[in-house]
């Protein structure tokens, strides 16, 4: 007979709120609430970013078209490059890293996390400025805005100082909340989580951190030497003066390059994450995957100079920017492989993150595949500054930050609300994005390589096929922006309305799995010893084999004494 | 677009091989990609084997890809290396004294080309050159960068204030070619376009001698005006 054991009685949850709801996560360091906040507020830009690409759209729907004026649609260019760039891509993928990387490291927060608090207020802080073009007129320098056309003697009104101000102030909060996930990285990890057992996602965080590391101090100095060039009478910039316009095209191009490689990585990471899970197998190669994620980053970086080619540098400087470009072919490709070899002898289970995570590979490799003939010298000499590098860019980057985004929303929902996303919407929405992508880029990529449209004009003059092309492409936008916002919808109504899972909707093998959705404040009640780079299939296969242990029936025949 | 100019027939070949390049990619990823989603499906009851993956096929890929990059860089240097190659200039061109090219000073400025000819002449929006003649465009900028650009004669090179650019180029046949200025440069970007009218060496010295005496007589009607002491 067992004596009962008397425990003592512990409360740990019931307490009421002492504050709002609302005063609570906007105040919270807590890494969940931080990531939310980044995902949230990302996702609502993309929304104005689309807007913002739509009224361009409409302007180049026809030739000569008088819809907007040519000033209105350089700001609209300008804050759709920034927000596309700032206040979308880059923090959409920090955010999931933010979210995600102390669940899968078996972590119970962040290290530093007032920084990561910081890094928060500081994009929140750009946004406002950028937005806040009522007080001051909004810049019309373009995507990037190359020197000498940003300095005062060009663009006398504020916009510039505000753009700068902005995208400085969005920098520096990558800049804290990447030295938050580092030293997070390096010294919360669960016992056993090696290096080499880390998920691929968060080596991606450890890699976009690093980089952000690198290339956001080099964006901070080119705009504050950009500040001081406006503001303070500085020559860094000025061609006549002893200054120089390329020093800014360098610097801005390292930081762009950077954070393009930033968001490929990310949709990588994350696509690294959903095929093993949903094919049931582990990820095929992962050492290979993680090392070709560590060269996009350093490789791809190098090769900034891409953007460059029409510049007055050296042709020895070209031949370099180009064969960085081109070894990209090989890890990327090893990724690509590895992460199809992973589907080959699996069991897919087609649901909404498989899907994205499919349309995100499809859409990054047409992306990249261009580029790859862009970085072809002379070839890059007659499509770079058209409407064909406009396609490349943007099939790599809505399949990375769009496909890839979405296809994390889709995975990581879940975690972060208790429920999953509605399947039907979600597929609507996929198959409406995929022909919109496809209907408004590839008319890009044949009105640029055919016709030498120019990018970032604000009309285009009638002839040949250039009017259906444009025409096509401005369809093709509304589809879409069509879908994506059918997938905010779905964000929105599911947060209440989803169907209600557990903590391990999808099987995956990671710890964020083992964690309850959403997570308790502190993640984890316990932490397992890792044992392997699967460490939540570890847990389920123990628990199967203690529930059949148990559930075997006595035996029949008992020895007889 | 149909390319007139040695260089620019290279960089149509490459364009070709561009785009042959950028299909095979594009069709291996996507088609892998569609074989294994429709092949693999989830089926009841089975279940997958746990292959982790392998040092041999993993140098294999790697080794492949490797290779295939290295053939595009070899094919892409030898390609642009043709392309920005002095052309010569044939029988039918201008017969200068050296075997220097036709240097001819551009300048971009919002939002206009400015052309400045060897013999002092200029001339805006219209650039005129001989026909099978090597033609150096030495490219600035008196304000913001600009993006010379006609397709059809030359690769695009950018105009930057404070340090020269040079494009260089021989047109094979008389005609009329169109470009657009190709990078950002304010309010009336998209309007700043060039004309570039290829004719034979005789039209362009007699172009050239027009334009001069042109500018001269405009320039002398006002001096002369002022030493007669009249308001000009």
């Amino acid at each position: 007979m067992s004596v009962p054991v008397k425990r003592p009685e512990i409360i740990a949850d019931g307490f009421p709120p002492r504050r709002p709801r609302w005063v609570e996560i906007a105040t919270s360091a807590d890494h969940k609430d931080l990531g939310r906040i980044l995902i949230t507020g990302s996702l609502g830009f993309l929304f104005i970013a689309l807007v913002e690409l739509l009224l361009m759209r409409l302007q180049l729907a026809i030739p000569e078209n008088t819809f907007l004026d040519p000033v209105t649609f350089n700001r609209m260019l300008s804050l759709y490059g920034a927000t596309a760039i700032f206040l979308f891509a880059v923090p959409l993928a920090l955010g999931f890293f933010y979210y995600v990387t102390p669940l899968q490291i078996g972590a119970r927060g962040m290290a530093l996390p007032h920084f990561g608090q910081l890094g928060v207020w500081l994009y929140i802080a750009g946004a406002t400025v950028l937005y806040s073009g009522f007080l001051f007129t909004p810049t019309e320098a373009g995507v990037n805005p190359l020197a000498p056309l940003s300095s005062l003697a060009f663009l006398p009104n504020n916009g510039v100082d505000a753009w700068a101000a902005a995208t400085g102030l969005a920098t520096l909060g990558f800049v804290l909340i990447a030295i938050d996930l580092v030293a997070t990285l390096r010294k919360l990890r669960a016992p056993g989580m090696a290096w080499r057992r880390l998920p691929v996602f968060s080596w991606a965080a450890a890699i976009s951190s690093w980089l952000l590391l690198v290339i956001g101090p080099v964006m901070l100095a080119a705009l504050t030497m950009l500040l001081i060039d406006r503001n303070f009478e500085g020559i860094f910039f000025s061609g006549e003066a002893g200054g120089s316009p390329l020093l800014w095209q360098h610097l801005s191009w390292i930081f762009f390059t950077g954070s393009y490689m930033l968001v490929l990585i990310f949709a990588l990471g994350t696509i690294a994450e959903i095929v093993p899970a949903m094919a049931r197998k582990p990820l095929f190669n992962r050492g290979a995957v993680i090392g070709s994620l560590v060269a996009i980053a350093i490789v791809g970086t190098a090769a900034w100079m891409q953007n460059m080619f029409t510049a007055p540098i050296g042709i020895g400087w070209m031949y370099f920017a180009m064969a960085m470009s081109l070894a990209l072919i090989v890890p990327f490709g090893l990724v690509f492989f590895n992460l199809i070899a992973t589907l080959v002898g699996g069991t897919a289970r087609m649901r909404a993150p498989l899907l994205f995570a499919a349309g995100a590979i499809a859409a990054i490799a047409v992306g990249l595949a261009s580029e790859v003939s862009h970085s072809m010298v002379a070839l890059g000499w007659r499509l770079q500054h058209t409407t064909d590098s406009t396609a490349a860019t943007h099939f790599a980057l809505v399949g990375g930050a769009v496909f890839g985004g979405f296809a994390a929303l889709h995975w990581w929902f879940p975690k972060m609300t208790g429920r999953t996303m509605g399947e039907t919407l979600a597929r609507m929405s996929f198959w409406t994005m995929v022909l919109g992508t496809l209907l408004a880029f590839v008319p890009l990529f044949l009105a640029g390589a055919e016709e030498g449209q120019v990018v970032d004009a604000y009309k285009f003059f009638s002839g040949g096929a250039i009017d259906t092309y444009n025409l096509i492409a401005t369809i093709g936008a509304f589809l879409l922006a069509a879908g994506i916002v059918m997938t905010l919808v779905n964000a929105i109504l599911s947060r209440e309305g989803g169907a209600a899972t557990g903590h391990d909707p999808w099987g995956g093998d990671s710890l964020e799995w083992l964690a309850l959705s959403p997570p308790d404040p502190h993640n984890f009640d316990v932490l397992p010893d890792v044992r392997s780079p699967r460490p939540m299939r570890d847990i389920r296969e123990a628990i199967s084999r203690r529930t059949r242990r148990a559930e075997q029936p006595a035996r029949e025949s008992q020895p007889v004494a | 677009m149909s390319p007139s100019s040695p260089g620019t027939e290279q960089i149509d070949t490459l364009l070709w091989i561009g785009f042959v390049v950028a299909t095979i990619l594009i069709v291996a990823v996507i088609a892998g990609l569609l074989y294994a989603l429709r092949r693999y499906r989830a089926e009841r009851g089975a279940e997958p084997r746990q292959l982790t993956g392998g040092r041999r096929i993993q140098a294999r890929v790697g080794g492949a890809l490797g290779v295939f990059a290295a053939a595009i860089l070899v094919v892409s240097i030898i390609y642009t290396d043709k392309a920005r190659e002095a052309p010569a200039s044939g029988a039918a061109g201008l017969q200068v004294s050296h075997s220097e090219p036709l240097k001819i000073a551009t300048t971009g400025q919002q939002w206009l080309w400015r052309y400045d000819y060897p013999n002092e002449a200029f001339s805006y929006y219209k650039l005129v050159v001989p026909v099978d003649t090597a033609v150096e465009l030495d490219l600035v900028s008196t304000d913001v960068v600009h993006t010379w650009d006609v397709p059809d004669l030359a690769p695009k090179r950018d105009a930057v204030p404070g340090k020269t650019n040079h494009v260089v180029f021989s047109a094979d046949e008389e005609g009329t070619y169109f470009g657009q200025a190709a990078a950002l440069s304010g309010q009336a970007y998209a309007a700043m376009r060039t004309e570039v009218e290829v004719v034979s060496p005789e039209e362009y010295e007699a172009f050239v001698e027009a334009q001069k005496e042109e500018i001269q007589a405009a320039q002398d009607r006002v001096v002369g005006l002022i030493e007669r002491g009249e308001t000009p």
